[in-house]
């Protein structure tokens, strides 16, 4: 658990030093951006992995396997039954690289997911919390099991429940895993522990569609709110950090690590106008 | 001799001038100011006592670069000296090569201790006579007068790089230099200023795809086809120009796999190399990365020859040190004269020195305080575990605004120039 607090600190640290390069004399320092964008990735890996190492107790690997896989063309598969988790992913605004995190759906047993019910609705794409909170209420409104979770999430901080459970319900990618992450999920909405849904915010931020968000079948619902979030505009960026930095409650440690890709993005996109 | 207090961060480069045995220091600070020193000489009779003679004076004081605006890009450029580079030196005056993030200077520092009198159409004052009264000509003598030592720039070397230029390095030809900045190294001519020749672009076509930057270039000493150039991920690349007109395939590839062991979220800033020097005989190259130095030979490119550990205490540390961004500093090295003691900067004033034949080394710290030349410094310890010692400092107590970055090593004798927060020392 110390490994994800810690590399949640460090990557609120580096999301602090890029915002304040900006402001600093002599514009952006591209060697030392470079380096904190790196520790940046290092850090979130570490923390998606520890994730779900902690998470999932079998099928980690195939889980991640599939994972990896997520491509753009995920966003078509959603299935139409909502099922497990599901996870909504914002793809980052604007940026070619990131990939938008779709949900991946896991057909393998509807049936016994669908017992379940636990809608984990993850934002990959902090882009815009809120927008991505509002997705997930409405997915949530699908399942009642999920109510339970759905309303936790709103405002960063309830988002906690929310992400708790989906990055439980990500971990999984199977049958088996999954009425066992639902459980989880429901528990981990209900401890809504703020440890986790920094961790489970980090997840969704993955930006470099290394996310092991695993998708959980999408509700159509899903999609729309996906549409919904992709036409959200991304918040300043400036916005956000500045909220992060000063923010040191969960919720914004949410919201800055949601604001990862973000932050990455708006690096790219300030080291390309350089 | 002490510099501006305002200004901690000071560049250094030596001077040793054959010709007329002058030995001149030169220091850059943040504020863009250029300090020369000079060394006095103990007396004029006998010939130089190498080691005995006097301490270093300020020899002229110059403003290099101003700060300035890049319109385009709503940038603004800071005059912080990033690099000083002396020209060999060929007649009474001497070049040195001074720049910014941006722009690259060439000062020509004379000095002047005559000047002409009896002009016969002004008067002592340099007003213009009235033409009527001059009745007789006679030809102007000059006549001895206080030494004045002029700078003036001669050479102006701008809109050369878009990034922030990181190093200068004088070719041995006497005739062309690099500068590099993160990702491109230009090599220009002495004379002219309007042109200079792209001989590495490491820019990728998507910035987003950018992995590594360059983070120092240095010229070989005797050949003036090889350059090495460092890069973010601690590799160093040998290039020769003779290859292609466009060096981005190196000729040799130095670089150290990284040991598993280490793997922390900071491997990468800690791999970084700060600085590069090649040797005074061309054959071994001195790479300064955050914890360590390295001696490496041209002949093997799998790995350094000799690795030094500058302050490996500082290994558990690197998280604290990279929020108060003390990570990010970047150390310089130097070799002696004869290659045979490398030198590097640390923290708490504390600079370390390592003898190549014995593989030991020594900490000592730069004490304001013994401002004499020559005085012993003390030998200092870092308490790590163990027994300790009185007089140990330990990991924690350091003081990491104290930090040596800059330095340099006479090119002929046993002198070092170390900067301190607020002082260069001798």
């Amino acid at each position: 658990m110390e490994y994800k607090v810690e590399a949640h600190r460090i990557m609120s640290i580096s999301l602090g030093k890029i915002y304040n390069s900006r402001v600093q004399r002599g514009g952006i320092k591209l060697h030392k951006n470079l380096l904190v964008s790196l520790v940046l990735r290092s850090a979130r890996q570490v923390y998606l992995s520890d994730y779900y190492s902690g998470a999932c107790l079998n099928a980690q690997s195939e889980r991640e396997g599939n994972e990896w896989d997520i491509t753009d063309s995920e966003r078509e598969k959603f299935p139409p039954s909502a099922t497990e988790c599901d996870r909504v992913e914002s793809t980052e605004e604007p940026q070619p690289n990131e990939q938008p995190e779709k949900e991946r759906e896991y057909r393998e047993n509807d049936d016994e997911v669908k017992s379940d019910q636990v809608d984990c609705t993850s934002t990959l794409q902090e882009q815009n919390q809120n927008s991505s909170l509002d997705s997930v209420a409405k997915v949530s409104s699908e399942t009642p099991p999920e109510s339970i979770t759905e309303p936790k999430e709103s405002p960063s901080d309830s988002a906690v429940a929310e992400r708790d459970s989906t990055p439980e319900a990500n971990g999984e990618s199977h049958q088996p895993p999954k009425p066992y992450v639902c459980s989880n999920r429901k528990r981990s909405a209900e401890e809504s522990e703020s440890g986790d849904s920094p961790q489970k915010r980090t997840k969704v931020a993955s930006s470099n569609a290394k996310e092991d968000e695993e998708a959980e079948e999408m509700d159509t619902s899903n999609v729309s709110n996906l549409i919904t979030i992709f036409g959200s505009s991304f918040s300043g960026l400036l916005s956000k950090e500045s909220a992060k930095p000063e923010a040191e409650a969960e919720d914004s440690g949410q919201i800055c690590c949601d604001q990862m890709l973000k932050n990455l993005n708006p690096w790219s996109t300030a080291i390309v106008a350089f | 001799m002490g510099e501006d207090s305002e200004s901690p961060k000071i560049n250094h480069s030596f001077l040793r001038d054959y010709v007329t045995e002058e030995d001149l220091l030169a220091t850059g600070d943040k504020g863009g100011r250029v300090v020369i020193f000079q060394r006095e000489t103990e007396s004029k009779g006998e010939s130089e006592e190498l080691g005995e003679s006097g301490e270093y004076n300020v020899y002229s004081t110059f403003q290099s670069h101003e700060p300035d605006f890049d319109y385009l890009k709503s940038l603004e450029i800071e005059e912080k000296i990033n690099k000083i580079r002396w020209l060999p030196h060929q007649n009474a005056a001497h070049f040195l090569l001074s720049t910014n993030d941006k722009t690259i200077k060439l000062w020509k520092v004379s000095e002047r201790d005559k000047r002409p009198e009896g002009y016969n159409l002004k008067d002592e004052e340099g007003r213009i006579k009235d033409i009527s009264t001059v009745t007789s000509l006679r030809v102007p003598v000059l006549k001895p007068t206080d030494l004045m030592v002029e700078v003036r720039p001669r050479r102006i070397f701008a809109n050369g790089h878009t990034y922030h230029v990181n190093s200068i390095s004088v070719n041995s030809d006497d005739e062309t230099y690099l500068s590099a900045d993160d990702l491109r190294i230009n090599m220009w001519h002495l004379d002219i200023t309007d042109r200079s020749f792209n001989i590495v672009d490491i820019k990728p076509a998507n910035m987003e795809d950018l992995t590594e930057v360059i983070t120092a270039a240095e010229f070989h000493p005797q050949h003036c086809h090889l350059f090495v150039y460092s890069s973010s991920k601690g590799t160093l690349r040998l290039c020769d120009m003779r290859e292609s007109a466009l060096c981005d395939k190196h000729s040799k590839i130095f670089e150290e796999p990284e040991d598993p062991g280490n793997r922390s979220f900071f491997s990468e800033i800690v791999s970084s190399v700060s600085d590069v020097k090649f040797s005074h005989s061309g054959r071994y190259l001195l790479t300064r990365d955050y914890l360590t130095v390295k001696v490496w030979d041209l002949n093997m490119e799998k790995g350094p020859v000799e690795t030094y550990q500058v302050h490996e205490y500082l290994r558990s540390k690197l998280c604290s040190l990279y929020e108060n961004d003390c990570i990010f500093d970047k150390f310089e090295c130097v070799w002696n004269s004869t290659d045979s003691v490398i030198m590097t900067g640390a923290y708490n004033s504390f600079f370390r020195m390592f003898d190549r034949e014995t593989g030991r080394g020594v900490t000592l710290e730069a004490w304001r305080e013994n401002s004499k030349p020559r005085a012993v410094l003390r030998t200092r310890h870092v308490y790590t575990g163990g027994r300790r010692r009185r007089g140990d400092v330990g990991v924690d107590s350091l003081d990491f605004t104290k930090k040596i970055l800059h330095m340099a090593w006479h090119p002929a004798e046993n002198i070092i120039a170390i900067a301190t927060c607020n002082g260069v020392m001798q």
